[in-house]
């Protein structure tokens, strides 16, 4: 009967409700896809750190961590071996040679951690062979000798990456819909080299509007990109005797992950050619990485590992990549402060239109003391009715952000605005929000809680009332 | 047989300025299926009176005994559950729940109570066909003229059978057909049902239909008089 009333009640005032409902409902929607695009982007952050670029564990010979030198590999490696293979929760490892290098062309250089990997079993455990981007060759397929692979941006620091506005790129730029006006515009720079994007960027500012810029320019760098597949890098290392290698690699492909500085820093070559030239056996590794078949698994299969092997170092992913590993256990934490921020403000409003409520209703409150509804019927009431109004705005706002975030899920934000910024921390660009079920029992319990508190102030005020004094009242 | 018994009962309201005697030693004896009116003019102590007698409002000194319970002893947590289950209370100016249909207005205090769920049902169809709403049951408030909202209110209070019903001046908004109309349902009722019906009138037709007059000046009993029968 008090649900009854309660309920009742909200709808006496249908607009002052509706306002109150309408705040609370864009409040919750704001909260709940806040929280589904951080949701995202962390899930995305971890599935880049635990499927491309690190792995679950990762095994080293603890002096390679303090000194990248060629001889501190793995120890007992066939044990090592033989172990994983055993090992259920391990669902594939992989073996790499690190060699710490400096890589040169006839234009550029750089440094960068030079792996050997095996290839079918590197594939088992990084998904890095399907971040090669288009018409920038391939991962390993059908190369020639001394195949490697490097990053987008190692390949623009070694100047085998340029943009250059050929005869044929005016073909592919009408077909892609280009104004014949714009492509006219372009012709002064036909021919023209530019080592990086920024500097071809700079020359199109000057050649089109602010209009065409905004409208064509993605599409005009994507046309004028090339890449000098097959050109030569030189990798410079420290061999197993001391002695400094030289090898020339033939760039076979190039990827492209969201963390700018894993790309700057990695390249990839095949096992075998790599042990060859730097004189390591078959069995020497400097790193072992793995996936397991199970997140949960992670800190059992971490502990056995190190029982196993006391020698070694077993680092996890959330060890080795905090950052990631941080937001992700503190996710749930944040999403609780910014539901609660966004209702404590709510819930201001909520109170104020309680206590108007209940002012407005003094008489019909001392009707029912003095008909005997006790103290406990009467807090109850106004609870139930904040707690309605709040509910209803909240319940009405999950439903709208989760359909925003089923929408965004599907095609994705994109912040490639701020994306550099983002990339070179290692957070993805264009982001699918999305959200558990979880989340919204969360979110329930906190709009309870919410309603509960802002009606103590209403219900007190309903409560001092004398039945005696509050009939005298004329409405 | 006794329903309320006052003896010596004050009434003293005290503020920075002065005191005030709203009730002056009043005695009375209310028996069951009485129907008294109460009268005299403004600030005679009538509206005190039912208050005290109600358990709205607490004696300086003195007893009320309703069913041989000093109703002065109890506290604030008892009294209400004693208006609850004892009292049934009718307003000057009706005070239904806007919200609730007539139907639920009568049947809410018998959901108070705790009564099984059928009996309510079939409880509140008998007493809002007994004022005349048999068909008005589904309407709410602002759908119903003074009189009928007076007639549900009637009902509400007489709903749970309570040992007595107060009524504070119940005719005072309503013109001279509905007040005789609302007059005889309350007699009807007070004669099928056998509820003392105590309420405070300046109303000379209510006061004509009354089988017990009190007549109050200054906080006192000046004349007690019951009636022939009409």
């Amino acid at each position: 009967m008090i649900w009854s009333i309660a309920w009742k009640n909200v709808w006496r005032n249908r607009k002052r409700s509706l306002i109150v409902i309408t705040a609370v409902l864009l409040g919750t929607t704001a909260g709940v896809f806040t929280s589904g695009l951080m949701n995202g982007w962390i899930k995305q952050r971890m599935q880049s750190v635990i499927y491309t670029e690190v792995g679950h564990l990762k095994l080293y010979n603890p002096e390679f961590l303090n000194n990248e030198e060629i001889n501190n590999f793995i120890p007992q490696s066939e044990a090592v071996v033989s172990y994983l293979q055993n090992d259920k929760r391990v669902k594939a490892f992989s073996q790499r040679i690190k060699l710490m290098s400096m890589a040169s062309t006839s234009r550029g250089n750089s440094v960068l951690m030079l792996q050997g990997i095996d290839l079918e079993k590197e594939k088992q455990v990084s998904d890095l062979y399907k971040l090669i981007l288009p018409n920038a060759g391939t991962y390993f397929a059908g190369s020639g000798s001394y195949p490697i692979v490097i990053s987008d941006r190692t390949a623009e620091q070694l100047r085998i990456k340029n943009y250059t506005i050929k005869a044929e790129t005016f073909d592919s730029l009408k077909i892609a819909g280009i104004p014949e006006p714009v492509i006219e515009k372009l012709k002064v720079i036909e021919n023209k080299r530019f080592n990086t994007e920024n500097l071809l960027k700079k020359q199109l500012t000057k050649l089109l509007s602010l209009k065409d810029l905004k409208n064509y320019s993605a599409e005009i760098l994507g046309a004028a990109k090339h890449y000098r597949l097959n050109s030569k890098v030189v990798f410079t290392f420290t061999g197993k005797n001391g002695e400094l290698i030289s090898q020339a690699f033939k760039v076979c492909g190039i990827f492209k992950t969201n963390n700018t500085m894993f790309d700057l820093m990695n390249a990839y070559v095949l096992h075998s050619d790599l042990a060859a030239v730097a004189g390591l056996s078959n069995m020497e590794f400097h790193e072992t990485g793995m996936v397991l078949n199970d997140n949960e698994e992670l800190k059992n299969v971490q502990s056995d590992i190190r029982k196993a092997f006391p020698g070694l170092s077993v680092l996890s992913w959330k060890e080795l990549a905090t950052d990631a590993a941080m937001m992700n256990d503190f996710m749930d934490l944040f999403y609780s402060i910014i539901m609660g921020f966004i209702l404590f403000a709510l819930a201001f409003g909520i109170i104020n239109t309680m206590m108007m409520s209940v002012l407005e209703r003094t008489k019909e409150l001392g009707m029912l003391m003095a008909v005997g509804m006790n103290k406990k019927r009467v807090f109850n009431m106004i609870m139930l009715e904040t707690i309605f109004l709040t509910l209803v705005g909240a319940v009405a706002g999950m439903i709208v952000g989760w359909i925003i975030i089923l929408i965004t899920g599907h095609t994705g934000i994109n912040f490639s605005s701020v994306g550099e910024g983002m990339e070179a921390m290692g957070w993805s660009a264009l982001v699918y929000p999305e959200i558990d079920a979880a989340f919204f029992f969360g979110v329930t319990l906190m709009v309870i809680a919410t309603g509960i508190l802002s009606s103590i102030l209403p219900a007190r005020k309903a409560l001092k009332l004398n039945p005696v004094e509050a009939l005298k009242i004329d409405n | 047989m006794n329903v309320i018994e006052i003896k010596d009962l004050v009434k003293i309201y005290t503020n920075t300025a002065m005191e005030v005697t709203a009730v002056d030693h009043i005695n009375l004896i209310v028996e069951k299926g009485e129907f008294t009116a109460i009268v005299g003019p403004s600030g005679s102590g009538k509206t005190t009176l039912l208050n005290m007698i109600g358990g709205l409002d607490k004696a300086t000194s003195g007893e009320i005994l309703v069913d041989n319970i000093d109703i002065s002893t109890l506290n604030a947590k008892q009294l209400v559950d004693f208006r609850l289950h004892n009292i049934g209370f009718v307003f000057q100016s009706y005070n239904l729940i806007p919200v609730l249909t007539a139907r639920e207005n009568v049947s809410f205090i018998m959901e108070m109570q705790g009564l099984d769920k059928q009996k309510i049902k079939t409880r509140t169809s008998e007493i809002l066909s007994d004022v005349g709403l048999g068909d008005r049951m589904d309407s709410r408030p602002n759908q119903m003229s003074g009189g009928q909202q007076q007639r549900v209110a009637v009902a509400r209070a007489m709903a749970s059978r309570p040992k007595f019903i107060i009524a504070d001046e119940p005719t005072a908004n309503l013109d001279s057909k509905t007040t005789e109309k609302l007059l005889d349902i309350m007699i009807e009722l007070n004669e099928k049902e056998n509820i003392t019906f105590l309420f405070s009138t300046h109303d000379q037709r209510v006061v004509n239909k009354a089988r017990r007059v009190i007549v109050l000046e200054d906080g006192k009993i000046v004349k007690d008089e019951k009636v022939g029968s009409r």
